[in-house]
C-alpha cells in the first residue's frame, strides 16, 4: 500500500527541477541529485510507515465487526455504529470528562505551584535552598512506578483512595517542571527585578507582574506537556481507583478491551476516541510540545 | 551539581543593596513561595522514598500489622529466580532501547535535516514524533490489533511472504522483542526531537571548513558532527536508559509480564509483588534495587562521559 502512495512524490519532484535556478552560486544543494530524490522517497516511506498503524486504527474503527478482521485498507461500508456503541454501552463520556477535569486541575495547580517554587529557587535567598533543589533534582531519576507502592501506602493513610483528590493531589508535583522553570528564571536578567524592587514592589507583585508574564512561552509549553501527560496517565489512576465513576479514559479503554476481547471494531473506536483529544492538542500546540522537549536538555 | 553553582553567583551581587532585615524577610518569603510544591514533594515523592526504605525492613500484607524482619527481604533477593529473570529482561530491554533509540534517532534527524522541500521535511518530522503523544493505553490496544496472531495485519503480510509468523505476545521468545519494537515506535519521536535540537548546535562553519579541506561525508560525520553532538548523544543515552529501565505501562497492559515471565521487567515484578502478592516489604526492596541500579548506571555514564563527550 505504501508503495502505491509513495510512487507519486518522486514524480512530483521530477517536475520540480524544471524551473532550475541558476546553479552558479556555491549553493549547489539546490539541485536534484539522485541521492536527494532517494532521501526524499525514503523520508516519505518512513513517515508513512510510522503513522500507518494510527491510520489503520482509525480505519478499523469505522469497519463492521465482519470486516475489522480482514486486511482491507478502507472500510467498504463506513459505519458510525462502533462509536455509537462505545458511547451508549459504556459511560465513555463520563470517563472523558473525568480525564479532562483531572488533567486540567493538575495542570493549573502544577503551573502555579511550580512557577512559584522555581522563582524562589532561582531568585530568592533562603536557608537550605540549594539542598532543596538538589533533593528535587535527584528525583528526576525515578518515575512513578518505582515508588508506586509506598506512594499508595501514603495516600491510603491520608484516606484519599478512590477520590478525585487522590487522583489529583499526588500527581501535581513534577520535578522536571520545577527544573525547567528554574533554569528559565536563572537566565532572566536580574535588572528587571531590581528595577521593580527600587520602585517599591513586593516580591509577590514582582512574581505576578514581572516574572509570570515573562514566562508565558515556557508556561504554555509546560501546560501542554502537563495536560498531555495526565490525560495519557494510566498507572496512577489504575492504582488509586476502583470506583467506575472515577474511571479515567485511558483506564476506560483498557477495561473496555478486557470486556470486549476480540471485538476490535469497538475497541478501536474507543482507542480512537481516547487518542483524539491528544491529536487535536498536538496540531494546535505542536510548537509548545517540541519546545518543552528541547528545553529539557538545552536550557 | 554544577547546576546549583549558578544561582548563588547570580543572586550574590544583588545582596549588598539590601539591608540585613531584608535578607530575613526574603528568607521567610522564600519558604512561602516554595512551600506548596515542597509539601507535595515531601508527602508524595520524598516521603514515599523514606517509607520504601522503612518498608523494606518489614513483612507486610497491608491487612495485618507489619512484622519487622531486618535484612531478610534483601537476602531473599538473591534467592529469587523470577527477580533474576526480571533483571535480565529489564537489562535487555534497556540496552536495546538505548542503542536503537539513540542510533535510530540520530540517523533520522540527520536525514530529516537534509530532506529537501519544506513540506516533506515537515511531514517526516511530524510523522516520527506523532506516536509519542498517544497514550500507552491506546498504543497497546493498537499494537495488539496489529500483531493479533489470527487476524493481525502484520502476520497477514508475513504469511503472504510465505513465512510462518510468530504468535508474538503468546510466544516467550517473541514477546519481549515485540514490546521492544512497540516501544521503539512509540518513544523514538522523543529522542528524535532531542537529536534535531542537538544538530542545530553543530556549527555550520566547522562542517564547511572540513569540507573545503577535502573531508568526505563520512569523515565530516565522524570527526565533526559526532564530537560536536556528543553532549546531546550523552544526554539522550542517559535519559533513554533511565526511562527504559523503568518500563512498565506497555508490559502491564499488553502481557502483564507473561508468557512465562518472558516480559516481566523489574517494575512489573515489583508491582505484582506489591499489589497482587501483597508482599509490600519485598516489593519495596525491589524498588530500592531499581533505584540503586539506575543511580549507579547514571553515575557510571557521567564518569565515562568525561572520556568521550566533547566539552566546549
Amino acid at each position: 500500500m505504501t508503495d502505491t502512495l509513495t510512487g507519486t512524490p518522486p514524480r512530483d519532484d521530477a517536475a520540480a527541477p524544471a524551473p532550475p535556478r541558476p546553479v552558479c552560486t556555491r549553493r549547489t544543494d539546490r539541485r536534484w541529485t539522485r541521492s536527494k530524490v532517494a532521501l526524499l522517497v525514503l523520508g516519505i516511506v518512513l513517515g508513512l510507515l510510522t503513522i500507518f498503524p494510527l491510520l489503520w486504527m482509525v480505519s478499523g474503527s469505522f469497519k463492521t465487526a465482519a470486516e475489522v478482521n480482514s486486511a482491507t485498507l478502507l472500510p467498504s461500508a463506513p459505519t458510525l455504529d462502533n462509536y455509537r456503541y462505545v458511547f451508549t454501552e459504556v459511560p465513555f463520556l463520563r470517563y472523558m470528562l473525568n480525564s479532562f477535569f483531572i488533567s486540567a486541575t493538575i495542570t493549573v495547580l502544577a503551573l502555579w505551584f511550580h512557577s512559584m517554587a522555581a522563582y524562589a529557587l532561582a531568585r530568592l535567598k533562603f536557608r537550605g535552598r540549594d539542598t532543596i533543589f538538589l533533593l528535587i533534582f535527584s528525583t528526576l531519576l525515578v518515575s512513578l512506578p518505582v515508588i508506586l507502592i509506598p506512594t499508595f501506602v501514603v495516600v491510603r493513610a491520608l484516606g484519599l483512595v478512590d477520590s478525585y483528590a487522590g487522583l489529583i493531589v499526588p500527581a501535581i508535583f513534577n520535578a522536571f517542571g520545577i527544573f525547567l522553570l528554574r533554569q528559565f528564571y536563572v537566565s532572566l536578567p536580574a535588572e528587571l527585578e531590581e528595577a521593580a524592587l527600587v520602585d517599591g514592589a513586593s516580591y509577590w507583585r514582582i512574581y505576578r507582574s514581572v516574572i509570570l508574564p515573562l514566562s508565558k512561552p515556557i508556561l504554555s509549553a509546560l501546560a501542554v506537556f502537563f495536560f498531555l501527560a495526565n490525560w495519557n496517565a494510566f498507572v496512577w489512576p489504575l492504582t488509586i481507583t476502583s470506583d467506575p465513576d472515577l474511571r479515567v479514559v485511558q483506564l476506560g479503554i483498557a477495561t473496555f478491551q478486557q470486556q470486549y476481547v476480540g471485538d476490535w471494531n469497538y475497541v478501536l473506536a474507543a482507542a480512537t476516541v481516547a487518542a483524539l483529544p491528544t491529536l487535536l492538542i498536538f496540531f494546535f500546540f505542536q510548537r509548545q510540545i517540541v519546545e518543552s522537549i528541547k528545553n529539557a536538555g538545552f536550557k | 551539581m554544577t547546576l546549583t553553582q549558578n544561582p548563588p553567583a547570580r543572586v550574590a551581587p544583588a545582596a549588598p543593596h539590601r539591608p540585613r532585615a531584608g535578607g530575613l524577610g526574603r528568607n521567610w518569603l522564600g519558604y512561602l513561595f516554595i512551600s506548596p510544591a515542597l509539601v507535595l514533594f515531601l508527602v508524595f515523592i520524598g516521603g514515599p522514598f523514606v517509607v520504601a526504605i522503612g518498608l523494606s525492613l518489614f513483612r507486610w500484607d497491608m491487612l495485618t500489622p507489619p512484622e519487622f524482619v531486618g535484612a531478610d527481604n534483601f537476602r531473599l533477593l538473591f534467592e529469587d529466580p523470577t527477580l533474576l529473570q526480571a533483571f535480565g529482561n529489564t537489562f535487555v530491554f534497556a540496552l536495546a532501547s538505548v542503542v536503537t533509540h539513540v542510533v535510530g534517532a540520530l540517523l533520522l534527524a540527520l536525514a530529516a535535516n537534509r530532506v529537501a522541500g519544506r513540506v516533506v521535511s515537515y511531514f517526516v518530522r511530524t510523522a516520527v514524533f506523532f506516536p509519542f503523544i498517544i497514550s500507552w493505553a491506546a498504543v497497546a490496544l493498537l499494537w495488539q490489533y496489529m500483531l493479533d496472531p489470527a487476524f493481525g495485519l502484520v502476520n497477514h503480510y508475513i504469511e503472504r511472504l510465505g513465512l510462518t509468523p510468530p504468535d508474538w505476545f503468546l510466544d516467550p521468545s517473541w514477546a519481549l522483542p515485540a514490546i521492544i519494537g512497540i516501544d521503539f515506535w512509540h518513544t523514538l519521536g522523543f529522542t528524535f526531537i532531542i537529536m534535531l535540537a542537538g544538530l542545530q548546535t553543530v556549527p555550520q562553519q566547522l562542517v564547511e571548513a572540513a569540507r573545503t579541506d577535502g573531508a568526505n561525508r563520512r569523515q565530516v560525520f565522524w570527526n565533526v558532527t559526532v564530537p560536536m553532538m556528543s553532549p546531546t548523544l550523552f544526554f539522550a543515552t542517559v535519559i533513554t536508559f533511565i526511562g527504559a529501565f523503568q518500563i512498565f505501562d506497555p508490559v502491564q497492559i499488553i502481557t502483564s509480564g507473561g508468557p512465562d515471565d518472558a516480559t516481566t521487567t523489574l517494575v512489573m515484578y515489583l508491582y505484582e509483588q506489591g499489589f497482587q502478592a501483597f508482599q509490600i516489604g519485598y516489593a519495596s526492596t525491589v524498588a530500592i534495587v531499581v533505584f540503586v541500579v539506575i543511580m549507579l548506571v547514571t553515575l557510571l555514564q557521567f564518569w565515562a562521559s568525561r572520556k568521550w563527550v566533547y566539552q566546549q
